[in-house]
Parts: C-alpha cells; sequence; structure tokens
C-alpha cells in the first residue's frame, strides 16, 4: 500500500514551501545586505548486472540548496533544501524507470538570544524521543535557569508502507541544562491516523550527564503509553583517565513487543517470524581505546546480547587505525561473532587504505568473512573496493568506484559508479568557516 | 474553564518572563573556527565542558551521537548542514551512505560492502538498530522481499 500523502500532497507541499522560501530569500538581500548562497550537486551513475541479467544504468541526480541571510547580530533566515531524482539509462532498476524525492525543503529563524528558532517545511525533527521527518512546523527556545523548550507539529513523512501509519505527528521535550555537567530532558510524541484514532505515543527521558571532565553518562529511556511498557532503556558511559585512554561501557534492555509496535513495515513488524513476539533483549558492551601513538588509534571492544528466548550471542574484538590528516589514512579491524546460528558464527576482517596525492586520492577497502559452516554453499565471504577521485578544480570533482563482492547471495558480483561533485558557494558565511556538507 | 484560563494566564506569564530574564546569546550559526580541516575534530582541545564530550574522535561518539542531537541539536548545526544529517538519516533513499563516500572507509557509514547477506545478521541481532531508519520510512527495499 502506498500512502497517497507522501506521493502527492506531499511533494505539492514541499514545493510550495520551496518556491515561497526562494521568493522571501530572493527579496531579502535587498534588504539585508548579507547575503550567501551554496550548494552541491552530484551526479551519480550506478552500473551492475541483477541475477536475472538485467542491466542497470541508473543514473541519480542530488541537488542541495542552502541560502542564508547573514546578519551581523546573529539572526538569520536561512532555507535550506535537498532532493534527488532518478532515471534509468538501462533496465528498470525498480518498479518505475524514473523516481527521486524531496528529502528536506525549509525556512527557518534564528534569533540573537535565546537560541530561539523557528523552522517551516519538511525537516529532520531530533528532540529527545522524536526522530522524525516531518512535513510542519518547529519551534525551540531557551529560558531562565538553564530551561530549554521544543514543540514541533506535523504531518509525518511515511514512504511505502506495507501497513498504515499514522498523519498527523506532534510532540515536545522540556530540557534543564547546567552546560558543564549535565542536561536532562523530559520529551514525548503523539501521533494519530487519519481518523484521529492513536497510532503512537511515546514519553521518555534522556540524559547526559558529566560530572567529571574525564566522564560521560548519555542514555535514554522510552516508554509506549499505547502498550504500557518501556521501549528501550539504553546508556552508555565513558571514562577517560588520560587523554590517550578511554574506556566505555554501554547498556540497552529493548523489548520488542513495545518497541515494534507502530512500524509500518512488514519485515521489521511483529508478525516477522525471525523474531518473537515477547523478545527481550539486553545488551552489554564494554570498550577500550588508546591513542598514545602520534595519530595512531587502537580500540578493543566486547559486547554480549542476551535474548529472553532465543539464543544468545557475542562480538568482540579490535581495530587500529592510523590518520594523518589530508593525506593518509590506514585501518584494519578484526571481530568475531559468537551465536547460536550458522550465520551468527563468523570471523569478519576488514582492513582499507586512503592515500591523497596532490590533487587525486585513491581509496581501497576490503571485507572478509567466514562463517563457521557453509551458508548456500559459501564459507568465505569477500567484499574489495577500490575508488578514485580527482578534484579539477575547488568546485568539481570527479570519481569512480568498482567492487567485487563474492557472498551467499551473489556468487561473483561487479558494480561501478561514476560521479561528479559540484559545489558552489557565493560568499563565506560571514561568522566563521564554512558549514560542512560532507 | 475559568480556572483552565487562569492557570494558562500564569503559565504565559511565567514563561515570558523566564524568556525575558534569560537573556542568553545564540549560539554561532558557524563554528567560529573551521574545525573540519584536519579530519574528524577533537573537541576537547578547546571545550572543557560538555561540548567537549562531543570529540568525533571517541569509539563511542558514532553510538552516542544521536543522544547528543537528540540533546543539543544546534551545537551540531554550527558545523553541519542538513545535508550531512540526510546523508544518512533520509526518508527515502536507493544510494547506501558508504556507496556515496566510498573515498572516506574511515567513516562509521552503516551497510558497508555486501549488506544483502549482513542484514540477515543484523536484523537478527537487533532489529531495532534498523527501525529507526526503515521501521516507518526508507523501506522499499525492505518491501520488493518482505511483503
Amino acid at each position: 500500500m502506498k500512502s497517497n500523502y507522501t506521493k502527492k500532497s506531499c511533494q505539492a507541499f514541499g514545493a510550495g514551501v520551496a518556491v515561497l522560501a526562494s521568493a522571501l530569500l530572493w527579496t531579502t538581500p535587498l534588504i539585508a545586505g548579507d547575503y550567501s548562497f551554496s550548494g552541491e550537486s552530484n551526479t551519480i551513475l550506478r552500473m551492475r548486472t541483477t541475477i536475472n541479467d538485467k542491466n542497470l544504468f541508473p543514473a541519480y541526480e542530488y541537488l542541495r540548496l542552502n541560502a542564508s541571510d547573514n546578519r551581523s547580530d546573529g539572526t538569520g533566515l536561512s532555507f535550506y533544501l535537498g532532493a534527488w531524482g532518478r532515471g534509468d539509462l538501462g533496465d528498470k532498476s525498480t518498479s518505475s524507470s524514473t523516481d527521486g524525492d524531496l528529502q528536506y525543503a525549509y525556512l527557518t529563524y534564528r534569533a540573537p538570544k535565546n537560541n530561539t528558532a523557528v523552522s517551516i517545511g519538511r525537516q529532520f525533527i531530533s528532540e529527545g524521543v522524536a526522530t522524525e521527518r516531518i512535513d510542519g512546523l518547529y519551534l525551540r527556545n531557551d529560558f531562565l535557569y538553564g530551561i530549554g523548550a521544543s514543540a514541533f507539529v506535523g504531518h509525518s513523512v511515511i514512504t511505502e508502507p506495507n501497513f498504515p501509519g499514522g498523519s498527523i505527528v506532534y510532540g515536545a521535550r522540556i530540557s534543564q541544562t547546567d552546560k558543564k555537567y549535565y542536561t536532562v530532558g523530559l520529551s514525548a510524541l503523539k501521533s494519530e491516523y487519519e481518523n484521529s484514532s492513536r497510532y503512537r505515543e511515546e514519553e521518555g527521558l534522556d540524559l547526559w550527564i558529566r560530572p567529571h571532565q574525564k566522564v560521560d553518562l548519555t542514555g535514554r529511556s522510552t516508554y509506549n503509553s499505547l502498550t504500557n511498557g518501556w521501549m528501550e532503556n539504553n546508556y552508555a558511559l565513558s571514562y577517560a583517565p588520560l587523554s590517550t585512554l578511554r574506556f566505555g561501557a554501554d547498556f540497552s534492555h529493548i523489548n520488542f513487543k513495545d518497541y515494534l509496535a507502530s512500524v509500518t513495515t512488514s519485515a521489521l513488524s511483529l508478525i516477522n517470524p525471525v523474531w518473537k513476539a515477547n523478545e527481550k533483549q539486553t545488551a552489554v558492551g564494554t570498550s577500550v581505546a588508546y591513542s598514545g601513538f602520534k595519530n595512531l588509534n587502537v580500540t578493543a571492544d566486547y559486547r554480549f546480547y542476551s535474548y529472553d528466548q532465543s539464543g544468545d550471542a557475542s562480538y568482540f574484538g579490535g581495530k587500529a587505525s592510523y590518520s594523518f590528516p589530508e593525506n593518509l589514512t590506514v585501518g584494519a579491524g578484526l571481530h568475531r561473532m559468537d551465536g547460536d546460528t550458522d550465520r551468527l558464527r563468523y570471523v569478519e576482517f576488514r582492513a582499507f587504505a586512503s592515500k591523497k596525492i596532490g590533487h587525486a586520492d585513491l581509496t581501497i577497502d576490503a571485507t572478509n568473512l567466514n562463517y563457521d559452516r557453509n551458508i548456500n554453499g559459501i564459507r568465505a565471504c569477500y567484499t574489495f573496493t577500490g575508488a578514485a577521485g580527482y578534484e579539477l578544480n575547488r568546485k568539481l570533482k570527479l570519481g569512480a568506484d568498482m567492487e567485487y563482492s563474492k557472498n551467499p547471495d551473489f556468487d561473483n558480483e561487479v558494480r561501478g559508479l561514476l560521479k561528479a561533485t559540484y559545489t558552489f558557494d557565493t560568499t563565506f558565511a560571514a561568522e566563521g568557516g564554512t558549514k560542512s556538507e560532507k | 474553564m475559568k480556572n483552565k484560563i487562569v492557570s494558562m494566564s500564569i503559565l504565559l506569564l511565567m514563561m515570558s518572563l523566564l524568556y525575558a530574564c534569560a537573556n542568553t546569546s545564540s549560539l554561532p550559526r558557524t563554528h567560529p573556527e573551521d574545525v573540519g580541516k584536519a579530519g574528524m575534530p577533537d573537541c576537547t582541545a578547546c571545550h572543557t565542558d560538555s561540548w567537549g564530550a562531543m570529540n568525533h574522535r571517541a569509539p563511542d561518539f558514532m553510538a552516542k551521537h544521536s543522544n547528543y542531537a537528540g540533546s543539543s541539536r544546534q551545537v551540531c548545526s554550527s558545523c553541519h548542514q542538513e545535508s550531512f544529517c540526510a546523508d544518512c538519516h533520509s526518508h527515502k533513499e536507493e544510494i547506501k551512505p558508504s556507496d556515496k563516500f566510498t573515498d572516506s572507509p574511515e567513516r562509521n557509514l552503516p551497510h558497508r560492502g555486501d549488506y544483502l547477506s549482513q542484514h540477515k545478521i543484523d536484523g537478527r541481532i537487533n532489529p531495532v538498530s534498523c527501525v529507526k531508519c526503515h521501521g516507518r520510512q526508507n523501506n522499499a527495499r525492505c518491501a520488493s522481499c518482505h511483503r
């Protein structure tokens, strides 16, 4: 079942916001006088042959546009737009030979005081329990005593659902911060079906505690009011006794019944026979990282997954990486997964290197997965990737990738990709460095 | 009804007072230093307060970044454009992040290499990790097999 809203109304809404915002921004410079316009175009051609001998050559265009009114007092009106489109030059790569999407398109105003922000349009909301893309309105503000508040309301962006999802979604978060020591937040999210019946009701507590400069604790607990159960409790602690040594520990407990109750994808719903509906997972992990040698980082990690109804699994190993900024990056990692099924018993190895030589850069990346027993007649799986790029000038870069893989699903698969990246920036940001697109 | 109006008025008055008295400067819209030039930034090089925790070189930064973003996204916005988040957090996408950025092998990008085989392992170990991106959106590829 496809959402009519997503396919039609949503795109019309996005286009409307884009037109309105563009009109505002093209007239704003006449008033403000300090204005920047930047963006990036990525043109990508992918190449592969499918298992049915179909030759796929989908060509993509990714476009990102940013326009900002940079007033010296920090006040600013900005517009951000991201979209992509695809056309198949060979056989159809999906059920349609063309497709595309408006990823985000919103107008935002930021005030010089109290981190006041107002955004309208298609945007990504990340506030406590809410990690949503909506077509709607977002507000935030800081108050006295470190209190901050945010709220949002809009229409959920749901694509290609197997089951109907919610229509309107709204939520809020209130937090209290002592910048040196902690942030505590309480948040809630509600979503309703088009007939106004309840779809999602989630509440949560989020913590970020830094009692000492060397200790950092983050985490979140989320409760599902519709199923009356905790969806997840997820906390991570790190302790860095030295600037070169860091210990980490994390804990998570997830109730599948409560967490998966409102998904619209059948693959992840409770009807999927891969996991039991009343399954509960507890994961405990620990890690130690050392960076005592110049530009060299070494990490060892261990994670234990425990299930109420399925068997347990352990994942452990280590990795090392060496990076010389803007010149050379090399790394390697070795991990063992030790679980109760054939697919969960393997050794994984990965090595990569990336080197910049003048205007060119070269990258190689290899992954090897060795199962304890054959899966579809295959025991050792490989993926080799090679990539090369060349910067013609500050604005234009060309690149080409080639990937070979052998795995239980594909015997010898070769894929290729060509890419042209064009960036443009009419002015540098008035208040400092330019922001990163990557 | 009268009580509700009084309560709302008091709440609005308190909010206005808190707002008026707060008078803090907003975070700069762009980071004062261009910190991305030398690879992943180490925020502790300058910040001794909670922002130092956002050290991108820390091995657990990737696992914790959702908590930082959910708590203080305006801090992220000082250095990152919306497009940076959308490279991975997209509601409809056909190219894996690791395929878009093969020239950055050091980044913790999801679905690296042969993910058709690997997704059966990750999905069995922790389906919740899939839900955040594919549970309610970006699921066309899932639906092509899981009907």
